[in-house]
């Protein structure tokens, strides 16, 4: 019964149509086209039972998927009136892979009769749908950034000529402190003694209540007001108001979102209230913490200096340097032997050779698909912080890399001098030393210059999870808006990166 | 002294190279091996020194059999036995005293030999091959700064630095124009003929074949479909070297149209 409809379904094959693009000319011997159709209305089932095995497989995976995928994103809509997609645009999904379904109905039938359908259309189709669903799933908002990009570019501009900050005079420092502890218990510590001459200041009361977080509404429980004093300051000089924690920490307190200053009067005193602020303390923290008020002036005096930022940020780039040569020689020094047990051509001597190989190969894939920011994650935990971390991290991921590039060099030499060498009796290690070494140089040479510019480059973000370098600085910078030391940070490494490239070029002409 | 014996060639694709041949070869003699390309004449130079293993057969070397050795006697045989091949297979990036001296490998303390130390006595071995193929004012240069006729005379000096017993040359001139081919195998003809050091080559043509050869082995799908002494080959006439040749034979004269017999 099924040769009857088979050889109906055939006639059109004599009827001439445009040759299809597609692979398949014969009819599939023995498959039913109307069997393969109905087969069809599971998607894919027709064509794997065509013999059409990848195609089959692709719509039974991909047009679930995109279903499910529609669906998904209106679920979300529903829940986050800000994501998702609207039900015109799922009506509109489900419609197009409603014509991919026919359509693979309809291709199952004609790759059964032997003349499968173009992708084309599918392929668009497929293209459209998989674009709406990422532009949602991504939450592309290109409105939102046109509109926004006012509040960036401040920053930027920061970023991109942050040198102003990096040179800066040297200040006179008129400070005074005064304790404040919080909570309050029986014995309030007593205000400073005051020395005549020096700046003083009295804090009362000298204990009280840190301000609560600030709740989601906006409001929050405000903590003890403190009455604060001076004398002996610079008259009209503007003075900082700083609070410093048990630990060692100042910040400056705000009121109403202002940073709290005070300009002492003609005689260089002064009177202001203030509320202790919020106070971020470890768990360990318990009991009574003496806290203290500072009331800071600072003036500028004589030269130009470089700013402290400045030199953190030189000695982080020195760090960052150093990182990567220290990681990029150990891989060098640990990829060479690597390499060469993981070079075919030098291994196939016999099975145990080979098993070597396919270990270390594995090995090395293993190794080089982790990114150095997971290894800096797990060396972080092993050694610690800092750049130690960081040198580990690279070396492991040069060594895989380098292993496998070095490796591939030696695969490709010419075997015609390891040949030569052979046949004059010499051992082993003689033609690793005369034929493969002088073949392999330039290629190791270029691509070990191509890690030391990785390896400089990644070092300058490792520091990002701990690893030590100028990464962690610049992250640090980044998390406090400290967008001058920030863009300090972002011009030494442009500066290194670009010197190293033009170095690494000026290397592999010489040696290529 | 040198005796193949059913020697049988299947490589991992397959291909059978060498079927069951088997011949001697006497000290002193200039052997050339004729065959198409495919015939099996590189396997059969290569399974001399192992460069390929036999699947079948056996070689004896002076009563030693070479089929059965391993590491280092393997390797004391392979440096009596000079090779130069097609591509000269020199190490390019090297200067031509080292790829001099690296014929000296086998002889040498292995340990000097990896920091590039050779005796006194090797060098000036060097410089000897090297004045005696015209080559020793190239000592310093990169080898591949030389030319082709060039880099087979460096070859050709390595191998001497071995101070072989026999030399295979696997198509030694097939890569060079006629007149430096002349010159070539000019110098192992004379290394054959003063220094008495048995020769195999391969070789593609006719004239070549008739000029240097003392005795002719011919293969086709690895079998020897002829063998023929000095005078066999010299009155062989074009049809009969097709014959065992195939239609590609040609006379080196009859491309350059010099010397067109
Ligand atoms: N390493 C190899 N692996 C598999 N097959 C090989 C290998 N080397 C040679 N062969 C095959 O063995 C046969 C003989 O090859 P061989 O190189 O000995 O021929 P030849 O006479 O030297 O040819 P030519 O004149 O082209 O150099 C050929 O069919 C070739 O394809
Ligand atoms: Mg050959």
């Amino acid at each position: 019964m099924s040769d009857d409809i088979n050889t109906r379904a055939e006639e059109p094959q004599g009827v001439e149509t445009r040759p299809s693009i597609e692979e398949t000319t014969a009819p599939q011997k023995g498959k039913s086209p109307w069997l393969a159709a109905l087969l069809g209305l599971i998607p894919g089932a027709g064509h794997i039972y065509s013999g059409a095995t990848s195609r089959g497989v692709a719509l039974l995976f991909f047009i679930p998927t995109m279903v499910g995928l529609s669906f998904w994103r209106r679920h979300v809509a529903e829940i986050n009136p800000l994501a998702g997609i609207s039900e015109e645009l799922l009506i509109l999904l489900l419609a197009i892979m409603g014509v991919v379904y026919i359509w693979s109905i309809w291709d199952a039938y004609r790759t059964a009769a032997g003349r499968p359908m173009p992708l084309r259309l599918l392929l668009v189709l497929g293209a459209l749908v998989t674009y709406i669903i990422g532009w949602d799933v991504t939450e592309i908002n290109l409105q939102k950034a046109v509109s926004e990009i006012g509040d960036v570019i401040p920053r930027l501009s920061q970023l991109a000529w942050p040198w102003d900050e990096a040179f800066v005079r040297g200040v006179e420092v008129t400070e005074a402190r005064a304790p404040v502890e919080v909570p309050c218990d029986e014995t309030p510590p007593l205000p400073p003694e005051e020395i005549p001459g020096e700046p003083y200041i009295m804090v009362s009361p000298t204990c009280g209540e840190e301000s609560g977080p600030v709740s989601p509404t906006g409001q929050r429980q405000l903590g003890t007001e403190l009455q604060v004093i001076g004398r002996g300051f610079r008259p009209g000089e503007e003075a900082d108001v700083i609070w410093r924690d048990p630990i060692g920490n100042e910040y400056r307190p705000r009121a109403t979102g202002e940073v709290v200053k005070v300009v002492p009067n003609e005689n260089g005193s002064f009177a202001f209230t203030m509320v202790i602020p919020s106070l971020i303390m470890p768990e360990v923290a318990e009991g009574v913490q003496t806290h203290y008020v500072i009331v800071r002036q600072e003036r500028e005096v004589g030269e130009l200096r470089p700013s402290r930022n400045l030199l953190l940020a030189l000695e982080k780039m020195a760090e960052t340097i150093f990182l990567g040569l220290m990681a990029t020689t150990f891989g060098i020094v640990l990829a060479i032997p690597v390499s060469f047990v993981a070079a075919r051509n030098l291994m196939s001597g016999s099975t145990v050779t080979m098993v070597i190989y396919y270990v270390v190969r594995f090995i090395l894939n293993i190794v080089r698909s982790i990114e150095p920011l997971i290894w800096a994650l797990i060396a972080v935990i092993w050694v610690g912080l800092g750049p130690f971390a960081g040198v580990i991290a690279l070396t492991l991921h040069s060594i895989a890399a380098l292993g496998k590039l070095y490796s591939e060099a030696i695969e490709s030499i010419d075997p015609g001098p390891i040949e030569a060498i052979q046949a004059t009796g010499a051992n082993p290690l003689q033609v690793v030393v005369y034929a493969v070494i002088p073949q392999v140089i330039p290629p190791f040479v270029s691509f070990t210059i191509y890690r030391w510019d990785i390896n400089v480059r990644m070092s300058t973000i490792i520091g990002a999870v701990g690893g030590g370098g100028i990464g962690f600085l610049l992250m640090q910078w980044i998390k406090l808006s400290d967008y001058d030391a920030a863009g300090i940070a972002v011009w030494f490494i442009a500066i290194t990166v670009s010197i190293l490239d033009y170095v690494s070029a000026q290397i592999r002409e010489q040696f290529v | 002294m040198l005796r193949v014996e059913h020697l049988t060639k299947i490589y991992e694709t397959g291909t059978v190279a060498l079927r069951d041949v088997s011949f001697e070869v006497q000290e002193g003699e200039f052997l050339v091996v004729i065959g198409l390309s495919g015939s099996g004449k590189s396997t059969l130079l290569r399974c001399i020194n192992r460069l390929v293993d036999p699947t079948e057969g056996k070689i004896f070397w002076n009563g030693i059999e070479i089929t059965a050795l391993k590491g280092r006697e393997l390797r004391k045989v392979r440096r009596e036995i000079g090779m130069i091949f097609q591509q000269f297979n020199l190490v390019k990036r090297s200067s031509v005293l080292t790829n001099v001296l690296s014929g000296r490998l086998g002889y040498v303390n292995p340990l000097w030999s990896l920091i590039n130390y050779f005796p006194k006595e090797d060098v000036e071995r060097a410089m000897k091959a090297m004045e005696r193929v015209g080559i020793a004012d190239k000592a310093r240069n990169r080898a591949d700064e030389l030319s082709g006729g060039q880099q087979q005379r460096v070859g050709i000096a390595r191998a001497l630095m071995q101070e072989p017993k026999m030399i295979l040359a696997d198509e030694p001139v097939a890569s060079l124009d006629p007149v430096l081919a002349h010159s070539i195998l000019g110098y192992l003809e004379e290394i054959n003929k003063r220094d008495k050091v048995t020769v195999i080559c391969s070789l593609h043509y006719l004239d070549l074949v008739q000029r240097y050869a003392t005795r002719v082995i011919g293969l086709r799908e690895g079998r020897i479909v002829y063998e023929g002494t000095r005078e066999d080959i010299r009155a062989l006439t074009d049809e009969q070297f097709k014959d065992i040749y195939g239609e590609e034979a040609q006379r080196l004269g009859s491309i350059t149209g010099e010397e067109a017999a």
